[in-house]
């Protein structure tokens, strides 16, 4: 069900507004975004949704601050990262933006603890606080007893809330999560869109990015859809 | 040639790796350059004065006539004499005093000729152009080290008319032939008034291996000229000794800098060529998987690593080539020879040797790639190294360092090997680095403790224009000399020295005596063992003299002086190399040596602040030009010291630069395969400045350690150096020449462990530090 009338320009609550942005990685080639505007107002859980190659993991690096735009405006948090140099960007990701993967990308050689450290520490954290931190959402995740294993020997599922654990480490404006349940099987995947719908529950602002109609239907306010690169449209998802 | 198809396309695909192919190639030039360079002065330093010999058509024997006794007939006859492979000459010859920038510059010979070549005695021209006519002179030797340089002019005194010489150019001969050549007209302006005529005849001699040769050689040129024709002689053999002297001290450090180098190019080649074939594991498997053979596979990655190993190969033999342009102009001047050269065997080997190298190190994993299945390739090149390192990791996140620190820190232990090549590619570089300014200091306290610099700024020798070479200055001469430096408000102190031979039961041949007039412990002779003489009947001696006369610091000798016979009691051994014998102690111990005849120089030591230029030309003034005696602050000596520091500084500069390449290389090997995580860290938050100490502290702990191997072993070859060194100089050495690392300067120079480590580990950790996150997660 799509509803022309929800793509919107934004307000002024908006956590995350996206101006007219395009993104080439040639210079003669296609580009992966051609003029995407949209907006996520504080606290929504908005799902972008669009066939491989659509240009949807490339928007969301671009909210994250992975990438930079060739045309466009990108506000997060109440600020423009689209003109921030590098390590004025590092820093806002630290502390305002949470990613999750769909390979995880946890550190092999760090213990789960660790992994999950690492963010609070780059952001300047105490260690007493971050591992305080860190104690809190292992245990909200159901996975303390998992503290001083490597990811390498834990299954994807578990490796998956270390991931959103270390997301949310740094309490962030703006989770992103792109396919976190691609490498999933069914049921695990179930059991993490339930945490991420819990996270949102409580306020969480959460950009999803899937190819899976179910989920963006079942855990998002919203959904956008991308195709070859321009918003084709939205509609509205369960949990508005 | 499908076959070879498959593989050229698969190669084609692989050179798009073009950072890992430069650095390859880098990496090969750099090595091959070293390579060369190591080979060449290992050549050098072999035979060196042989080889410099046989290429320059050196003399057997130089021979001066006066042209006056023998017809032009007479003399070109000899050419023809039994034993005479080769003549040159005549060439008009004169000796004369000169003058440079006002002070005394010395007799010189000097010899007319046209070109430096010629069928004998071919005088290599080192810097400028041979003489095009009247005025002009080239100097015997290289340009610099405290002799006048291009265009400076050399004043000849005592003649009729006074000539100004300008040097255009400098010029070695293998056997120092000549001090100078000045155009062949220009001679005759030279010849002091009333002089003979001199000539100069150069001949090389089927049989002229030994000293009974050469003299029967000069024999048989001398009776086939009018009696009375020849008037001195030459004979290479001097020549050669000197040499050989010279270089067989230089040989312990050249060889040990090149046995450094080389080992050095081997290590960083074999670990950057298996590290390339081990990188490109996936596309193996991927390649395998589409139908390659194992046997195109070896075959692909052979080449993979070929073409940017040829490339580097091809330009390192180059550069070797160029870079051994400056180095063996040092070397050559540090062995006394006039130029020496890459031998071609040099150029081919050392890119011959890194091929094969290249060829073995790559074969290993290339042929073990042929070997694994299409999976277990991809499953190899894309599963990061498992279970190593992670307790490193872990101790790391327990200590108070910052984040970026402690992982840079606990990195090396995920990857052992490539560890242990950064560490020994560092460890190499840093013992170059320290044992090249512990060798200088070494060669500079000798050189300090040889020509007495420190302590003994001004020298009156016999050294005056009109002076001539054998004249005895009289009593009334000397004591003017005194009177001249007691006047002097400068003078802090001075002793007159007297030398002659004497002799010692159980000491072949003569043994050179110094004399002192007065005390003479201010002097500073360095003192091996024992302690400068302080009481009447004793002597300390050379190291010569004890090898010869097997007696020890302690014992007594006879001494002979000639006019009495004293027994001395040896209180030191001191710091004097040369294989002649010799001994010191004062006038008063050994009698007969201090009267006019003997006097050979005075010693003088300046008051502080006083400039030593000033104090000798009041000096000179003072005695005026007719005294025999002259000021000096010239020490002789001095020069094969700073040319063998120029040469351990650019040897260690050479490795030092090839190890941060292997640093350099072996960092980069490591982004690359961990350019996932540097995405991750990126995502989380790390900041470039961040990334950029992490990626630096990767390679600052192996420095440490690298610094804590280095810096004793650098002490260790220092000191074994500096004795081999001595020992081919005929000496034992103050322990001060070797105690020149305080702790405090050998942990400042164990930084370069550090310094090395992180100006290689630079250029990749701001690339890591660059990298776009999103392009860094995207990599695998």
């Amino acid at each position: 069900m799509i509803d022309h009338s929800v793509i919107d320009h934004g307000a002024p609550g908006d956590v995350i507004r996206v101006d007219g942005v395009t993104k080439a990685y040639q210079s003669d080639g296609l580009p992966a975004l051609a003029g995407v505007s949209m907006s996520v107002a504080a606290g929504e859980v908005v799902a972008v949704m669009g066939p491989s190659g659509s240009g949807k993991s490339t928007l969301l690096n671009l909210i994250a601050g992975l990438d930079r735009p060739t045309a466009g405006t990108v506000t997060v948090a109440g600020r423009r990262i689209d003109s921030l140099g590098e390590s004025a960007l590092a820093r806002f990701r630290a502390r305002h933006v949470g990613i999750i993967f769909q390979f995880f990308n946890l550190l092999d050689d760090l213990t789960v603890e660790d992994n999950v450290l690492l963010p609070a520490q780059l952001a300047g954290a105490s260690r007493r606080q971050a591992r305080a931190r860190a104690g809190e959402l292992l245990e909200q995740m159901g996975i303390e007893s998992f503290r001083d294993t490597y990811p390498a020997r834990m299954s994807g599922g578990q490796r998956q809330r270390v991931a959103i654990a270390r997301a949310l480490v740094n309490q962030p404006e703006v989770l992103l999560a792109d396919e976190p349940t691609g490498a999933l099987d069914t049921a695990t995947g179930q059991e993490i869109g339930r945490l991420l719908r819990s996270l949102a529950t409580a306020g969480q602002t959460l950009v999803l990015v899937t190819h899976d109609p179910e989920m963006a239907e079942r855990y998002a306010a919203r959904v956008v859809h991308i195709v070859d690169g321009r918003l084709a449209g939205a509609g509205v998802g369960a949990l508005r | 040639m499908r076959w070879f198809g498959a593989v050229r396309t698969a190669t084609g695909g692989m050179l798009r790796h073009k950072v890992q192919a430069v650095v390859l190639g880098m990496v090969l030039l750099v090595s091959t350059a070293s390579a060369t360079l190591g080979l060449a002065l290992l050549a050098a330093s072999n035979g060196p004065f042989q080889h410099a010999f046989s290429a320059q058509d050196g003399a057997h024997l130089s021979v001066t006539v006066n042209p006056a006794r023998a017809g032009a007939g007479s003399l070109a006859a000899t050419r023809s004499l039994h034993g005479v492979s080769a003549m040159a000459g005549p060439f008009g010859e004169a000796t004369v005093q000169t003058q440079w920038n006002a002070q005394p510059f010395g007799q010189l010979t000097l010899v007319g000729r046209s070109s430096p070549g010629g069928p004998v005695d071919d005088v290599v021209l080192s810097a400028g152009h041979w003489v095009t006519g009247p005025g002009q002179i080239v100097l015997n030797g290289l340009s610099g080290g405290g002799g006048p340089t291009l265009g400076n002019t050399v004043s000849v005194a005592g003649l009729a008319h006074p000539v100004t010489l300008t040097v255009v150019g400098f010029a070695s001969s293998i056997t120092n032939s000549a001090d100078g050549w000045v155009a062949p007209a220009e001679v005759s302006f030279l010849q002091a008034p009333g002089a003979p005529p001199s000539a100069q005849l150069l001949y090389r001699f089927t049989s002229a291996g030994t000293a009974s040769q050469v003299r029967a050689d000069l024999a048989e040129v001398t009776g086939a000229l009018p009696p009375g024709t020849v008037t001195g002689s030459g004979s290479w053999l001097a020549a050669e000794s000197q040499s050989d002297s010279n270089g067989a001290i230089m040989e312990p450090f050249v060889v040990a800098f090149a046995l450094i180098g080389l080992a050095m190019a081997v290590l960083i080649v074999a670990n950057v060529v298996s590290g390339a074939v081990a990188a490109g594991y996936y596309r193996i498997g991927v390649l395998k998987s589409i139908g390659l053979t194992p046997a195109q596979v070896v075959v692909a990655y052979l080449s993979r690593v070929g073409v940017p190993a040829l490339a580097g190969c091809g330009l390192g033999v180059v550069a070797g080539n160029l870079l051994a342009v400056p180095v063996l102009h040092q070397s050559a001047g540090a062995y006394g020879v006039g130029s020496q050269l890459v031998p071609l065997w040099a150029s081919v080997l050392a890119p011959a040797g890194m091929l094969v190298l290249t060829v073995l190190a790559a074969l290993g994993p290339a042929l073990r790639a042929g070997r694994l299945s299409a999976t277990q390739a991809i499953a190899a090149g894309r599963a990061p190294a498992s279970g190593r390192g992670y307790g490193a990791y872990r101790l790391a996140s327990r200590l108070r360092l910052p984040r970026p620190v402690g992982m840079g820190l606990a990195a090396p232990f995920a990857r052992p090997a490539r560890t242990l090549v950064s560490l020994a590619a560092i460890a190499f570089g840093a013992t170059a680095v320290i044992f090249a300014f512990g060798l200088s200091a070494s060669l500079g306290r000798a050189a300090g403790i040889q020509t007495l610099s420190a302590t003994v700024p001004v020298q009156i020798q016999q050294n005056s224009p009109g002076g001539g070479p054998n004249q005895v200055p009289t009593a009334a001469q000397d004591a003017a000399v005194t009177a001249a430096l007691r006047a002097q408000p400068g003078t802090a102190r001075f002793s007159e020295v007297f030398e002659n031979q004497v002799k010692v039961p159980g000491v072949t041949g003569s043994v050179n005596a110094w004399a002192f007039s007065d005390d003479a412990s201010w002097v500073g002779y360095g003192v091996i063992t024992g302690h400068w003489y302080d009481a009447p009947g004793q002597v300390d001696v050379n190291t010569a003299f004890l090898t010869a006369s097997g007696l020890s610091v302690g014992d007594t000798a006879t001494v002979d002086t000639g006019t009495a016979q004293v027994t001395v009691h040896i209180v030191g051994e001191v710091f004097h190399p040369s294989s002649d014998p010799t001994l010191y102690g004062s006038a008063g111990t050994l009698p007969g040596l201090a009267v006019a005849a003997n006097v050979d120089e005075w010693d003088v030591g300046l008051r502080p602040g006083v400039n030593a230029a000033g104090y000798v030309q009041a000096v000179n003034g003072e005695l005026g030009s007719g005294s025999p005696w002259a000021a000096t602050t010239q020490h002789d000596g001095g020069q094969f010291y700073s040319i063998a520091i120029g040469l351990v500084g650019l040897l260690a500069l050479m490795v030092a630069v090839a190890a941060g390449l292997g640093v350099l290389n072996t960092v980069l090997m490591t982004t690359r395969d961990r350019v996932h995580d540097l995405g991750i860290f990126k995502a989380l938050g790390m900041r470039p400045g961040q990334i950029l100490t992490m990626v630096v502290c990767w390679v600052a702990g192996p420095a440490v350690v690298a610094a804590a191997i280095a810096a004793p072993v650098a002490v260790a070859l220092n000191t074994a150096t500096v004795h081999a060194m001595a020992g081919t100089a005929h000496t034992g050495i103050p322990a001060s020449i070797t105690q020149v690392f305080p702790p405090s300067r050998l942990a400042l120079l164990s930084l370069a462990a550090l310094a090395i480590a992180v100006i290689g580990a630079l250029a990749p950790a701001s690339w890591a530090a660059r990298a776009r996150p999103a392009v860094a997660l995207r990599t695998e």
